[in-house]
């Protein structure tokens, strides 16, 4: 059904689609589905499914429905096995994937941390998942890690020692630890069981990889149990965790929003409309174009369940979301 | 006759079955008709009788020809299907090993920059041996020092004390003198 709009409307909507900006992305449990959040505060469901099958239409590449989440940006988003949660304006709210698809879906659960002041309310910037406690670690601008165990929705620890908002987390598996980085320029480890700080790394003090003219500011995190690759306003590099010292420096002078390790990649972007692959040697393998001017999320469609989905998306500065199936190109892109 | 197979027909008429036979008598036909020009149609029809049971025959063929080729393609398929499996299984593998590679060469780099441990240790025994040394210098000076200022006081306070006599020794001739001299005074 296509409602005709009048053509005020229609120029706004195509201002809205020009302006927009999608912040974060998140898979279905079943693999077949994609949610991609905007700076509107509205999610969009794509169906990867029906995007790549072989019958697929344009109309297969726009949402099969969008709703209103949130009242400002909807930063980030993760999913759980039955559940998608999203975060952005202070509170994180709780979708059910089943019901998700229908029109008019109402929110499951929000929450909101206990924040130390009542009259701002801090962006929630990064949500991290851990499995085995069952609970999900919220981070954003009142600089502290607040954990929320999923079953009863009570906040059950809030970590202090980032002295500047928190911009990314990271888990490290085996520990179990969880890593943020921060506008601080300090990537802090804390253990999750203690829940104090275990490590510091102030990437800004080392000379390899700081770059002042930046800033200090960590955008971007991600671990491999004994290693660790952030990057921001300082260059991307590669740590070596158990001794603390940096052992590779990318060479890409645009800081980095988002980066993951895949295989024996790591995949990199950020400033500039390329999704990165990086050697863990430094070596740059291939840089792929996409089709936003700078790109601020990656998701890797691992799900077991759906491995004909098993596609890397990107999202940023634009309405689309880049999808690549094999990774060396970009296939075609989802829109708003 | 009916009751005998086609190779005993064969073998005891000298005439074969099936195609063999039409062709025979084919030929019969065609002789009759060179003869007496009246066997045209029976020559026709038989001629076109045995293209088709040939033709027939040749499409039976043919079909399991086809089936057998297609099965075989079908067996092909799947063993190539197992083998792309086992070959992505293998890349996986080989690209774990890559990556450990990888972070290998990576610590090791960093470890190059650090000196031999070895050197360190000899620099540090060498570095400690001289600190050794040298407060046993200073040892030897700071007691030296002490010494010579024990002997220095009591030369100075052996000194204080023959001054000290000597005054006394000024003081009590003072004393003499002046008692002399009031004696010698009473005296006269």
């Amino acid at each position: 059904l296509e409602t005709t709009l009048s053509p005020q409307a229609e120029v706004f909507e195509a201002l809205q689609q020009l302006h927009m900006t999608v912040f974060s992305q998140s898979v279905s449990p079943c693999g077949k589905f994609l949610a991609a959040g905007n700076n509107y505060g509205q999610i969009a469901i794509f169906s990867l499914s029906a995007a790549l099958s072989s019958e697929a239409k344009e109309e297969s590449k726009k949402p099969m429905v969008t709703f209103h989440a949130h009242d400002g940006p909807v930063y980030s988003m993760v999913s759980t096995d039955r559940h998608l949660l999203s975060a952005g304006d202070g509170e994180v709210k709780g979708w059910l994937w089943a019901e998700i698809l229908k029109k008019g879906c109402k929110e499951l659960w929000r929450r909101q941390p206990p924040y130390r002041t009542s009259l701002e309310v801090p962006e929630i910037n990064a949500l991290l998942l851990i499995p085995k406690e069952n609970s999900l670690i919220l981070a954003g601008g009142d600089c502290q890690l607040h954990s929320m165990d999923l079953e009863t929705g009570t906040f059950t620890r809030a970590l202090r020692g980032h002295t500047d908002y928190i911009h990314c987390l990271a888990l490290r598996e085996r520990s179990p630890e969880v890593l943020s980085g921060g506008e601080d320029g300090a990537v802090r480890l804390w253990d999750l069981r203690t829940a104090k700080e275990v490590q510091t790394i102030e990437v800004y003090k080392h000379e390899e990889c700081s770059r002042p003219h930046n800033g200090r500011w960590i955008g971007c995190l991600a671990t491999d149990s004994d290693w660790m690759v952030c990057g921001g306003g300082p260059a991307l590099t590669l740590w070596h965790l158990r001794s603390s010292t940096p052992t590779t420096v990318f060479p890409i002078r645009a800081p980095q929003k988002h980066v993951t390790f895949y295989q024996d990649l790591i995949l990199s972007a950020g400033q500039g409309c390329y999704v990165n692959h990086w050697q863990l040697s430094g070596e740059l393998k291939a840089q792929v174009p996409g089709s936003s001017p700078g790109l601020l999320s990656l998701s890797l469609n691992q799900q077991p369940a759906a491995p004909e989905c098993k596609v890397l998306t990107a999202a940023g500065n634009s309405c689309r979301v880049d999808v690549f199936t094999n990774l060396g190109y970009r296939a075609f892109s989802l829109s708003f | 006759m009916r009751g005998m197979t086609d190779d005993e027909h064969l073998l005891i008429n000298g005439d074969g079955t099936g195609d063999d036979r039409r062709i025979n008598l084919l030929v019969k036909s065609f002789i009759k008709w060179c003869n007496s020009g009246s066997q045209y149609q029976h020559m026709l029809s038989t001629l076109s009788l045995c293209e088709f049971s040939m033709v027939y025959d040749m499409n039976l063929q043919e079909m399991e020809n086809y089936e057998k080729i297609y099965k075989e393609i079908e067996c092909s398929i799947a063993g190539a299907h197992e083998k792309i499996a086992e070959c992505k299984k293998q890349i996986l593998q080989a690209k774990r090993i890559w990556k450990n590679r990888q972070e290998y060469d990576a610590v090791a780099k960093v470890i190059q920059h650090h000196p031999d441990r070895h050197e360190t240790l000899k620099e540090l025994e060498a570095l400690g041996k001289e600190l050794a040394h040298l407060s046993h210098i200073k040892e030897s000076v700071e007691a030296k020092l002490e010494l010579r200022q024990k002997q220095f006081h009591v030369l100075l306070s052996t000194i204080h004390e023959l001054q000290q006599t000597l005054e006394n020794d000024e003081k009590l001739s003072e004393v003499e003198d002046t008692q002399e001299t009031i004696m010698e005074a009473d005296g006269k």
